[in-house]
């Protein structure tokens, strides 16, 4: 009897059919919706799930799922439009989701779910105290007293279509020196340490109200929307429809207050991935 | 054949890169050496010293240069971001290779050629200057040509303070995943720490007594 089960879990687990390879960029917020994308899958469908975390950044991820290493992913609209797709960035990318959808249907027959809910855009951050004392609230507001200060942006920033260049030339950005280019994770401390005056970081990240720093607004709409949604390979719905069932039920139920939330809840408070994707799916979809 | 046009294109940037990069390199180099020599001859007079001041050395090596920057940006005179935090890093990670090698050089001369000298009525500073220093010259010269070489290597990560050198292109390559520029830093970066080897390696040859 015994054996007889383990020769079927062996048969199964050969399989890959029935194994759902969940990948994720290398950052939290990436990591955190990948477990929770593979708990729902794993309690809702039964399929085992393996996980392939924290694998790199959007490159490493798209060519990990068009060449089926992975299945799904959880990609950014606006990131697939400008940095996969290489469109430019700016006015007119309202229907980037759309467009979105149908190139990468046609190109690689991938598939994308709902979104998630919420907009993980570029946060041009600076520190609270002085967005009060000078009553700063756009990046139009920024770009009056720029020519003082000093930022310091990531290097993927200062690099992608949807970047650095690109914003100076909407805004008129000139700052008293060209930006500093540095680590991602080093400018929100340079930041809040007064070492330079504004960054680019993520807008649903956690850190950003635990260093007292507020995102101002893109009232250019520079930016193109960058919503999460799982990025699903089209062979595995068609095998598992459920799968794609089970993911819809996740389609809008994470908006920017709640991500930045979960983000901080890893970030800030160190808890473990795996209890805060169980505890969320646990009250959010029941 | 890409690298090549990126070469012919950018010229100009890259000699800049490869000078901040050498820059980096030199100060920090000297700073370890006037820090870390002097150390090393103190712990041979303190040999209870030995084990901490090492034991901290060998701590300050396994600390990820990113974290090491995180604690440095706040701190007033060594920190913030730029050149001086890069060096200050650079500094600490090149400390160990000098330090021990010093220590390592003069505890490991006979102590018969030591007692002669005293015999002779050399004083410490005699002794140091005459007998143990010019001794032990070929292997502390080596630990200098280990932490230079090295740390041609570690510069790379100063681009992540906002110091530049080569590192701009390996980071800029891995952000935007662009071989040909990670191959634009890290190539260049190879040959200086080869050609640092062979300029400390005559030196080494030429101080050394045979």
């Amino acid at each position: 009897m015994w054996s007889l089960i383990a020769l079927c879990s062996v048969a199964l687990g050969c399989h890959k059919g029935d194994r759902v390879v969940v990948g994720a960029k290398n950052f939290t917020e990436s990591d955190l919706l990948a477990e929770i994308a593979a708990q729902q899958i794993e309690r809702r469908t039964g399929l085992t799930v393996e996980r392939k975390l924290h694998l790199g950044g959007t490159f490493v991820c798209h060519n990990a799922i068009t060449a089926g290493q992975i299945d799904l992913y959880v990609e950014y609209t606006g990131t697939a439009y400008t940095a996969v797709l290489k469109h430019e960035a700016g006015p007119g990318s309202d229907s980037v989701r759309q467009a979105v959808a149908q190139e990468y249907r046609q190109r690689w027959n991938l598939a994308w779910l709902e979104p998630f809910g919420f907009n993980n855009t570029f946060a041009i951050a600076v520190r609270q105290a002085d967005a009060e004392r000078l009553g700063l609230h756009t990046i139009s507001d920024l770009a009056r007293v720029a020519p003082q200060w000093h930022a310091g942006f990531g290097y993927e920033f200062l690099n992608r279509a949807d970047g650095f260049p690109g914003l100076a030339a909407a805004y008129g950005l000139h700052f008293a020196a060209p930006p500093t280019a540095m680590d991602l994770g080093l400018t929100y401390r340079a930041l809040a340490d007064g070492k330079i005056d504004v960054i680019a970081g993520n807008s649903t990240d956690g850190q950003l109200a635990a260093l007292h720093l507020v995102a101002l607004v893109d009232d250019r709409h520079y930016f193109p929307p960058y919503e999460a949604a799982p990025l699903v390979r089209n062979t595995l719905l068609e095998q598992h429809p459920e799968v794609g069932r089970a993911l819809r039920e996740l389609g809008g139920k994470i908006d920017d207050d709640e991500m930045r939330r979960l983000n901080a809840m890893a970030d800030v408070e160190h808890q473990d991935l795996h209890a805060i994707a169980h505890d969320w799916l646990a009250r959010a979809v029941p | 054949m890409n690298l090549i046009r990126f070469y012919l294109d950018n010229g100009r940037e890259v000699v800049g890169l490869v000078g901040q990069h050498l820059l980096l390199v030199l100060v920090s180099t000297a700073i370890a050496v006037t820090i870390g020599v002097p150390l090393g001859i103190l712990l041979t007079r303190r040999p209870a010293w030995r084990g901490p001041v090492l034991g901290l050395a060998n701590v300050f090596q396994t600390i990820p240069s990113l974290a090491l920057f995180g604690f440095l940006i706040p701190l007033p005179f060594l920190g913030g971001i730029g050149a001086r935090t890069a060096i200050v890093a650079l500094v600490v990670y090149a400390l160990l290779p000098i330090v021990r090698n010093t220590y390592v050089g003069i505890s490991g001369i006979d102590p018969a050629v030591r007692e002669a000298a005293r015999g002779m009525g050399m004083t410490d500073g005699e002794l140091l200057r005459i007998v143990e220093l010019p001794l032990s010259a070929g292997v502390i010269l080596a630990g200098i040509r280990v932490a230079t070489v090295v740390g041609v290597g570690t510069a790379t990560i100063a681009a992540a303070i906002g110091a530049g050198g080569l590192g701009v292109y390996i980071f800029r390559g891995v952000a935007v995943v662009d071989n040909t520029l990670i191959l634009a830093g890290a190539l260049p970066a190879a040959l200086l720490a080869l050609g640092a080897d062979g300029l400390l390696g005559m030196l080494e040859r030429r101080f050394v007594w045979r």
